[in-house]
């Protein structure tokens, strides 16, 4: 900065002054500017003073006097608090900001804008964020409202026990971590869930991947006759919602009645399997169904990206005497998984969490003897159980945190890596 | 220096707010005098003009009847509105009771009391014992919680002997008959009998035949240390479950989450002689063709009958009502054997009035008779908050069981353990 050669601190002043909203613009002169700052804060006081008041006070204490408190509306109020108390902080900032700004203009002995001008400046430069607001305020309330709420909910001893209107939740600070990690039958179901959550995600979602790179590949073949059906048929599986696939999975298995070992199996000699009984079994035939269900996604999305590869690059691969196997290392594989990676990585995320495949299945089953849990339950559908038979819902809020801060990790660094989020283009 | 001026005054700011905010409510209104019981001030409770009451789905038609004599006999009003019982109406007035749109009273299986009652959702209601003799003795029981009472009961249900009469002549009387019977019917898809017994909603039926209990009584109150599902009678009931499976007279397709849809398809095509199923299935049974006879289940080879579970509609006062006394007459009212009998005939549920058992309308009907009188052996669900750790190690012990993986005695060993463990995780001594 070049502070030193400046005379006047018209800048420092006016910002210092807009620590009363408003105050900062009289002093350069914009006095138009100023009033409607002024007259937002006390609007903003004046209208949410009792959102406010009543919102960090719930929020502190959840309530004094079971009944008569409602410790979870009073959260939620808090939560309403909290986000109006954000807006109102992003209009102060921007009220300090502009009177810095044109303070230093004033500096700089350059003129300041005339009321007219601000008028047009507003107009132009403020139009995007017209349009954008209605979206964002939803989203605040649709997105940001439930994520505080379950992050708070972590934090409290919010079960059965501590239920209002009858009784009133408390803060436990992160009592629920501790006691995740540490009462035995808790860390046992944690980590024995946390650990087939993590091989279905990725054994599942690399077989869905590799099933449709590899049919899609296939059928793009030249001198494949009759394309049109084949990619139709490998579409299809897509087209049918996929809990009535599951559904009806859910009934081949069937270890006396269904197709699979009745017909199937048996026909190839093969005794019958006990798919819905035993853990892995179960885990396997889910891993086979996730496939079935994911694979026309990657496939249809291959094929797109599969032509629009340009011939040249192959022929000038032919021509400088490249085999099969170098063409598709070299050529095909690398432009597919740089158009597909984030995608990719979102099909991770989704088996991470695909509730309706474990939970229609086999419900998380089969049981296992002295644990929280069933044998395919991953971590979701785990959350699920939390709170409908057992009413842990603080425990679940704690896991849910866990299991977001995994995805969340794990997506952004895989995000990061990939070459289309770093580079503008390849070819 | 510029950024760290300014976040210090935004936190000045902030600081400032959170002073300025704290209790400052206007007067407290007085604490609820509602829990003082509605013993004292009847007199004084003054006629609403309303009252307001949550039914089940599609079971209205029960109702209106029973309104209409109320509003003739007192005067009030009373409006109803439907909503699933299973768990609309717990969840709604989760919402709706601290908003203040509460209605006065509301039917909730008696399983949810414990629980519902723990949230404060629930007030305790004064009913003369003339009125509560009316009733059989397990329903009221059903309706109380830690020895008080919460409501009167609406209806009952508990599972029966179902069979196709075209390919079983008639019920038998004894478990070891019908195994007998059973061991000549399986052949080649054909089944004699089957039971979900890896659920443990149905395996209850036997193993507290045999001798075993969820939670012992004790004082009025059920005792959740008192776990009796590993005791001598449960190994003997479970090991009477084990050999249906073992011995391949119930084929390993029922067993699971899918079993019950297995078990009605096999009835359904009549590939089953007989099931054991609860009153709900028979209208599919019907509408299926089959020709269905209902009867108690057969007494189990120690002589006492299956004690299944029985579940018990009631209706209940909600803590939110400011109409307590005249809601319990609303209650009285609905639950009146003249009204219990309307209820019967157009819903066929079944009113456990004592002298409406004996009443032509059920005697002479055969599903109806079968339930009631099972209904005298049967055991109400527990419906202290506790019975919610049961059934996920019952199912896993269960399962394990049918198919033939542990051995009764140490799956129902482990089970009881988990059951344990899981209460004193979840659920804190009081």
């Amino acid at each position: 900065m070049d502070t030193k050669k400046m005379t006047s601190n018209h800048g420092r002043n006016a910002a210092l002054l807009s620590i009363l909203p408003g105050f900062g613009q009289f002093y350069n002169k914009q006095f138009v500017k100023g009033a409607i700052f002024l007259i937002l804060t006390v609007s903003f006081f004046a209208a949410f003073y009792d959102t406010l008041n009543w919102g960090f006070w719930g929020l502190f204490t959840l309530g004094e006097i079971p009944v008569l408190d409602h410790s979870i509306f009073l959260l939620i109020d808090g939560i309403i608090a909290l986000i109006v108390t954000a807006l109102g902080l992003i209009i102060y900032a921007f009220n300090i900001y502009d009177a810095y700004n044109n303070g230093k203009k004033r500096d700089l002995g350059l003129e300041l804008n005339s009321v007219r001008e601000q008028y047009h400046n507003l107009l132009d430069n403020g139009f995007p964020y017209l349009m954008i607001s209605p979206g964002f305020f939803l989203l605040v309330f649709v997105v940001i409202f439930p994520i505080l709420f379950v992050v708070l909910l972590a934090f409290t001893n919010y079960d059965l026990y501590h239920s209002p209107p009858a009784k009133l939740v408390d803060w436990v600070g992160i009592q629920n971590f501790i006691d995740i990690f540490k009462l035995d039958l808790w860390r046992k179901t944690f980590f024995g869930v946390m650990g087939w959550t993590i091989v279905w995600t990725f054994v599942a979602t690399t077989l869905q991947v590799a099933l449709g790179i590899f049919l899609a590949i296939l059928v793009n073949q030249k001198d494949l006759k009759g394309k049109a059906i084949v990619r139709t048929i490998f579409i299809l599986p897509w087209a049918v919602p996929s809990f009535i696939s599951i559904l009806i999975f859910s009934g081949m298995f069937n270890e006396t009645f269904g197709v699979v070992n009745k017909t199937i199996l048996d026909a190839i000699g093969i005794g019958a399997v006990p798919w819905m009984t035993e853990e892995n079994w179960t885990r396997l035939a889910l891993i086979f169904i996730q496939s079935w269900l994911g694979f026309p996604f990657i496939f249809a999305m291959t094929t797109g990206v599969l032509q629009s590869i340009p011939d040249e690059l192959y022929e000038a691969a032919t021509v400088d005497g490249a085999s099969i196997l170098q063409k598709f290392t070299k050529i095909t594989l690398p432009l597919v998984l740089f158009a597909t990676a984030p995608i990719i990585i979102t099909q991770y995320t989704f088996n991470f969490n695909n509730f309706n495949v474990i939970f229609l299945f086999n419900g998380g089953g089969p049981a296992i003897p002295g644990q929280n849990a069933g044998g395919s339950d991953i971590l979701i559908s785990w959350i699920y159980k939390l709170t409908m038979t057992s009413a842990q819902y603080g425990k679940a809020a704690a896991v849910t945190m866990i299991l977001s801060l995994i995805v969340i990790t794990v997506a952004l660094w895989q995000f990061r890596r990939t070459k289309s989020f770093q580079e503008e283009d390849l070819m | 220096m510029k950024k760290s001026l300014s976040f210090f005054m935004m936190l000045v700011l902030v600081i400032g707010m959170l002073a300025a905010c704290g209790p400052q409510r206007e007067a407290q209104p007085e604490n609820t005098d509602k829990d003082n019981g509605t013993g004292e001030n009847q007199a004084e409770e003054p006629k609403p003009e309303k009252l307001v009451v949550w039914e089940d789905t599609d079971k209205g038609v029960a109702l209106k009847p029973a309104i209409e004599s109320f509003e003739k006999e007192y005067g009030i009003k009373v409006e109803f509105k439907e909503l699933g019982m299973a768990d609309k109406i717990r969840d709604q007035l989760r919402l709706d009771g601290p908003a203040g749109n509460a209605p006065d009273v509301v039917t909730l299986p008696h399983d949810q009391i414990g629980q519902v009652v723990t949230e404060g959702l629930l007030q305790e209601i004064k009913v003369d014992d003339s009125v509560l003799d009316t009733f059989t003795e397990s329903s009221i029981s059903a309706q109380m919680y830690d020895g008080k009472l919460y409501g009167l009961p609406k209806a009952t249900e508990t599972p029966v002997f179902i069979y196709n009469k075209a390919l079983m002549e008639k019920a038998p009387e004894t478990m070891d008959e019908l195994y007998t019977q059973a061991k000549e019917l399986t052949t080649g898809g054909q089944y004699g009998f089957l039971a979900l017994f890896d659920n443990f909603y149905f395996a209850h039926g036997p193993i507290a035949g045999m001798g075993g209990y969820v939670f012992n009584e004790k004082d009025g109150a059920l005792d959740r240390e008192d776990v009796g599902l590993n005791n001598e009678g449960a190994v003997e009931g479970a090991e009477f479950i084990q050999k249906w499976y073992s011995e391949g007279l119930f084929p390993k397709g029922i067993i699971g989450e899918s079993g019950g849809a297995a078990m009605d398809g096999l009835f359904n095509e009549g590939k089953a002689a007989s099931v054991m199923n609860g009153p709900w299935a028979l209208q599919g049974m019907k509408d299926a063709g089959i020709d269905v006879g209902v009867s108690v289940m057969p007494k189990l080879s120690n002589g006492e009958p299956v004690k299944t579970f029985m579940g018990v509609k009631g209706w209940n006062v909600t803590a939110f009502t400011k109409n307590p006394y005249w809601a319990t007459k609303l209650v009285e009212h609905i639950t009146n054997e003249e009204n219990a009998k309307i209820r019967f005939e157009t819903t066929q549920e079944i009113p456990p009035v004592k002298s409406l058992i004996e009443d032509p309308v059920i005697a002479d009907n055969e599903a109806a008779k079968a339930v009631a009188e099972q209904s005298q052996y049967a055991v109400p669900m527990p419906n202290i908050p506790e019975m919610a750790e049961v059934w996920g190690p019952m199912a896993s012990a269960l399962q394990t069981i049918a198919t033939g993986k542990a051995e009764p005695k140490a799956a129902l060993d482990d089970a009881v353990k988990t059951i344990k463990t899981n209460i004193e995780t979840n659920h804190p001594a009081k």
